[in-house]
């Protein structure tokens, strides 16, 4: 009985944790005494101590393994350090509300329940709370309407797909009567070739896989136009929320929604159908995130779009039902969430000195070259070369695709990989903003970014701010991690490989 | 028809409940006297001339009181079958009710501490 609560107890830390940080806020920040402070620095760091303290009350009990230890501890230190990135922007847009930070613990918890549930109405019940809270914080900018059209149209887009999943999960038990993985891995192994098809598991499965296919905001059935509309407002979404927000919403989710979509398809219901499905969103992901991104003027856009492009290419990993199918899927979102760390980061200390479009990147070389050598470094591992982490991923993800005989998806990942790098010679841009050394022959997209950093003079020259020290030790980290990690990757493929090992057993 | 029988059933209950607004719609719009006039067009105030503008700002209190209040109804809701079955359960559903219950009242104290929800507690 008392198992019971050691099993969860990291879940317990955090519940208890953001309780006693909410009291904690509004107690002592609608006090006379105190004179009314705003909380939220103090808010912000207890909850980051409590997202990091969190992992040590692991206990390897109940439906456990070491798939769900890999995926719980890289949530929790995405979070964190999201968490950490919000301290300053909160000061420098003067966000007085501390529920914000209070918000961010509530659905680490329940994505920790998401990662290890094993059973769908754990996972129903782990995936709505932690979407509410995302739509709460999208829309926490009260003053701007950017950010109540992107709460808006996430709770739209997330409360949709929660139905389909809903719907897909009844339709499974009303065919089958059975919810929990385990049984479900026993009844629907081989339901394809034995013959016995039941039309109701098999639309239960679909939509179950496009429930969750719209939650990671892949780009599915891109023939009707209605859905492809709502595909259209992620990008929306991603923009318009506050920075911090969004580089929360764009790592921590699609780490516990594919953790959970590998234990759904390939632990729970092997088969032909949900693969053919996953591939085909994963190469159209693909192929629209290189190009969307392509032809955008903001900062956030872009990140927004190689975001989603870039987790197409990790869904590739799960697509293909094989073990080195899931240790690339955990080797693309750890570095993946090194990536996006790095790169919001970056952005939300730009956006202090209001960095809203590219071209304000101009100066950013002359001003401040090494935060301009970091985001290069971040960009260019987005685009996949080759000294760098972002080319390791993609190469396992790849040949794990090509070692299950996924042989069109390869070279269609590889050659979008090199579109996404490529935008059209002569954008009008380019040549307006060119001298004689910047127009290159073919200027790539990410090393677009560079050349508009390096080699662009700017039209006004913007003072960037420092940036402070919270923000400049997390990039440290990630992108020392991004560089370091071509010439000693062995303790990271390891170690997912063993995670893959004990999720398939 | 479908996979279990007892889904005929529903099915029966689903045409019936569907079929008596459209009757109730239909016998209203055949029997019903229907009158034209310019004083139709006009917006109801219990039978006395319409005064003072029509739009009026939205006061977020009524939302908040609102929400509250479901948030307790529900939570109510879920106390009713423990209360029920309070004296065959052990202790330890008591625990896990007073856990659910502990986790409502953080909730309370802070819509009751927050300045912006200051209308509830007066």
């Amino acid at each position: 009985m008392f198992n019971l609560f050691l099993a969860v107890s990291p879940e317990i830390f955090i519940i208890n944790a953001t309780s006693i940080l909410l009291i904690h806020g509004v107690v002592f920040s609608t006090s006379k005494k105190y004179d009314y402070p705003p909380l939220v620095s103090n808010v912000g760091w207890l909850g980051l101590l409590s997202v990091t303290i969190a992992h040590f009350f692991w206990n390897n009990l109940f439906r456990r393994d070491n798939f769900t230890y890999f995926c719980q501890i890289l949530l929790l230190l995405s979070t964190a350090g999201t968490i950490s990135m919000c301290f300053d922007s909160s000061e420098q847009e003067r966000f007085d509300a501390f529920e914000f930070i209070v918000l961010i613990p509530l659905p680490t918890r329940s994505m920790l329940f998401m990662i290890s549930a094993h059973d769908s109405i754990a996972m129903y019940l782990a995936i709505e709370p932690q979407s509410l809270c995302f739509y709460v914080i999208a829309a926490s900018k009260r003053k701007s309407e950017f950010s109540t059209e992107a709460g808006s149209k996430y709770l739209i887009l997330g409360a949709f797909p929660s139905g389909i999943l809903l719907f897909g999960c009844s339709m499974i038990y009303g065919s089958t009567g059975a919810t929990h993985f385990d049984q479900l891995a026993k009844i629907l192994t081989g339901y394809e070739i034995t013959g016995a098809r039941s039309s109701g598991i098999f639309m239960g499965i679909l939509f179950i896989a496009v429930g969750f296919l719209f939650k990671i905001t892949a780009v599915p059935f891109r023939a009707a136009i209605s859905l492809l509309t709502l595909y259209m407002w992620a990008p929306d979404i991603y923009e318009g929320s506050p920075t911090p927000v969004t580089a929360f919403l764009s790592i921590a989710p699609k780490i516990s929604i594919s953790a959970n979509i590998s234990r759904v398809s390939i632990y729970g219901s092997y088969g032909a159908t949900l693969q053919q499905i996953f591939f085909f969103c994963s190469i159209a992901s693909m192929i629209l995130g290189a190009l969307a991104a392509m032809a955008q003027t903001k900062v956030k856009r872009p990140l927004a779009h190689s975001s989603i492009g870039h987790v197409g290419y990790i869904r590739t990993g799960f697509s293909c039902g094989t073990i080195e199918g899931i240790q690339a899927l955990l080797i693309g979102l750890f570095i993946y969430a090194l990536m996006t760390i790095d790169a919001f980061a970056i952005v939300s200390a730009l956006r202090q000195t209001r960095v809203k479009y590219i071209a304000d990147l101009g100066a950013l070389a002359k001003t401040n070259p090494i935060s301009a050598i970091t985001f290069s470094i971040t960009m260019f591992s987005y685009a996949g070369i080759p000294p760098l982490a972002g080319f390791c991923s993609k190469f396992y993800l790849f040949f794990a695709a090509l070692g299950c005989g996924a042989y069109f998806l390869a070279p269609v990942g590889v050659v979008t990989s090199v579109i996404g790098c490529w935008a059209a010679g002569r954008l009008p841009r380019v040549s307006q903003f060119g001298g004689p050394k910047a127009v290159l022959r073919a200027p790539f997209y990410y090393i677009r970014l560079a050349k508009r950093m390096f080699f662009d003079t700017p039209r006004t020259w913007i003072l960037y701010e420092p940036m402070d020290r919270d923000k400049s030790l997390l990039l440290a980290m990630t992108s020392s991690f991004i560089t370091s990690s071509f010439l000693y990757p062995s303790p990271l493929f390891s170690v997912t490989h063993q995670m893959a090992l004990s999720s398939y057993l | 028809m479908f996979l279990l029988y007892e889904y005929d059933i529903f099915w029966a209950f689903l045409i019936i409940s569907s079929v008596i607004p459209i009757l109730a719609f239909l016998i209203s719009g055949i029997l019903a006297p229907i009158s034209k006039g310019p004083e139709k067009l006009l917006s109801y105030e219990s039978g006395i001339e319409p005064m003072g503008d029509a739009w009026l700002q939205f006061r977020i209190r009524y939302y908040m009181f609102a929400l509250v209040f479901v948030v307790f109804d529900v939570e109510t809701v879920f106390l009713y079958p423990w209360a029920m079955s309070f004296d065959v359960s052990g202790v330890f559903i008591f625990t896990k009710a007073l856990i659910f219950v502990l986790i409502i009242i953080v909730g309370l104290v802070y819509a009751w501490r927050n300045e912006h929800w200051n209308g509830l507690s007066s």
